[in-house]
């Protein structure tokens, strides 16, 4: 499997390491107990188009996000995470 | 009470041994060891991109690059080393982190690495086929012409590798900024991909 690095090009799989569902957003300060625990410890197991979250520890080290799909490993968007820093991207 | 000695030295002073290494005759590969540089990562605070470029521009006279490039002014190499960053890699003193923190005060984050990289130049005929062992970056000339960089690894090591201007001759150089502490264990690495195509050795306090 290959990743195009939004700012360095197509890199083999062995320069990122991988987090997970990019979905999740950190609950507010003041949200409940059931919130949080959904935040921390439950995750959709999608079958399908899944966006994640990736990094490019061997490169870059920028933090993209990752739109794959876990059945055939096809990716089919590689952004900046927010924050990553994109003042300009390879074309 | 203990004795220090903080005279700057080489990581490679050990391992680096000037003489010729694998097979015999003339050496399909040089490998050089380039000493005594001044190295400053410049990153950009946050927001602070558009600012970092224009301070970078009016102190070197040329636009710090902004994708994987490296650019070459009057007395330094500018060479990209991710989003909203760069490396200022000089000698004698001329780009060092004390005349570049009033440059970029308002916009960006030095840190001094000359003392935290180590510099090695890779030429000779043989020295693609010798990365090709190591890089999966694709070195070919058209893919990766003079003044390409890519922030990759090399042996599980994180390395800035860049084409310089070619040598006398043209051919390609291609230079690789490894962390002080992985520098000999990539060195031996290169060693041995490089043994079949005879290496020669050396060092040079000399910026190809
Ligand atoms: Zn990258």
């Amino acid at each position: 499997m290959r990743i195009t690095c939004p700012f360095c090009g197509e890199r083999e799989l062995g320069e990122f390491t991988y987090l997970g569902d990019a979905k999740p957003v950190r609950p507010a300060p003041g949200a409940s107990q059931d919130e949080v625990y959904d935040y921390v410890y439950l995750r959709d197991n999608v079958a399908g188009a899944m966006e994640e979250n990736w990094y490019h520890g061997g490169g870059c080290r920028a933090w993209l996000r990752v739109t794959r799909n876990t059945l055939t490993h096809e990716i089919s968007s590689v952004e900046p995470a927010a924050g990553a820093g994109a003042r300009q991207v390879v074309k | 009470m203990a004795e220090f000695s903080w005279e700057a030295r080489s990581p490679l002073e050990r391992a680096l041994v000037s003489e010729p290494y694998g097979v015999q005759g003339e050496a399909g590969v040089a490998l050089t060891e380039i000493r005594n540089f001044d190295l400053v990562q410049v990153m950009a605070r946050r927001g602070k991109a558009s600012e970092m470029a224009t301070a970078a521009k009016g102190h070197f006279g040329v636009a710090a690059p902004e994708t994987p490039k490296a650019v070459r002014t009057a007395d330094a190499t500018l060479i990209w080393s991710g989003p909203d960053q760069f490396f200022v890699l000089s000698k004698g003193g001329r780009q060092s982190v004390k005349s570049l923190v009033p440059i970029f005060a308002a916009s960006a984050s030095l840190s001094d690495q000359s003392h935290a990289r180590v510099l090695i130049s890779i030429s000779g005929d043989k020295a693609r086929a010798l990365l090709a062992k190591l890089s999966s970056i694709d070195l070919y000339p058209a893919a990766f012409p003079v003044g390409a960089v890519a922030a990759t690894s090399m042996d599980h090591t994180s390395v800035t590798l860049w084409r310089g201007n070619d040598a006398p001759g043209g051919r390609a150089v291609f230079n690789v900024l490894v962390f002080a502490t992985f520098a000999e264990s990539l060195w031996q690495t290169m060693l041995d991909s490089g043994a079949e195509y005879g290496i020669e050795i050396g060092h040079s306090e000399e910026l190809a």
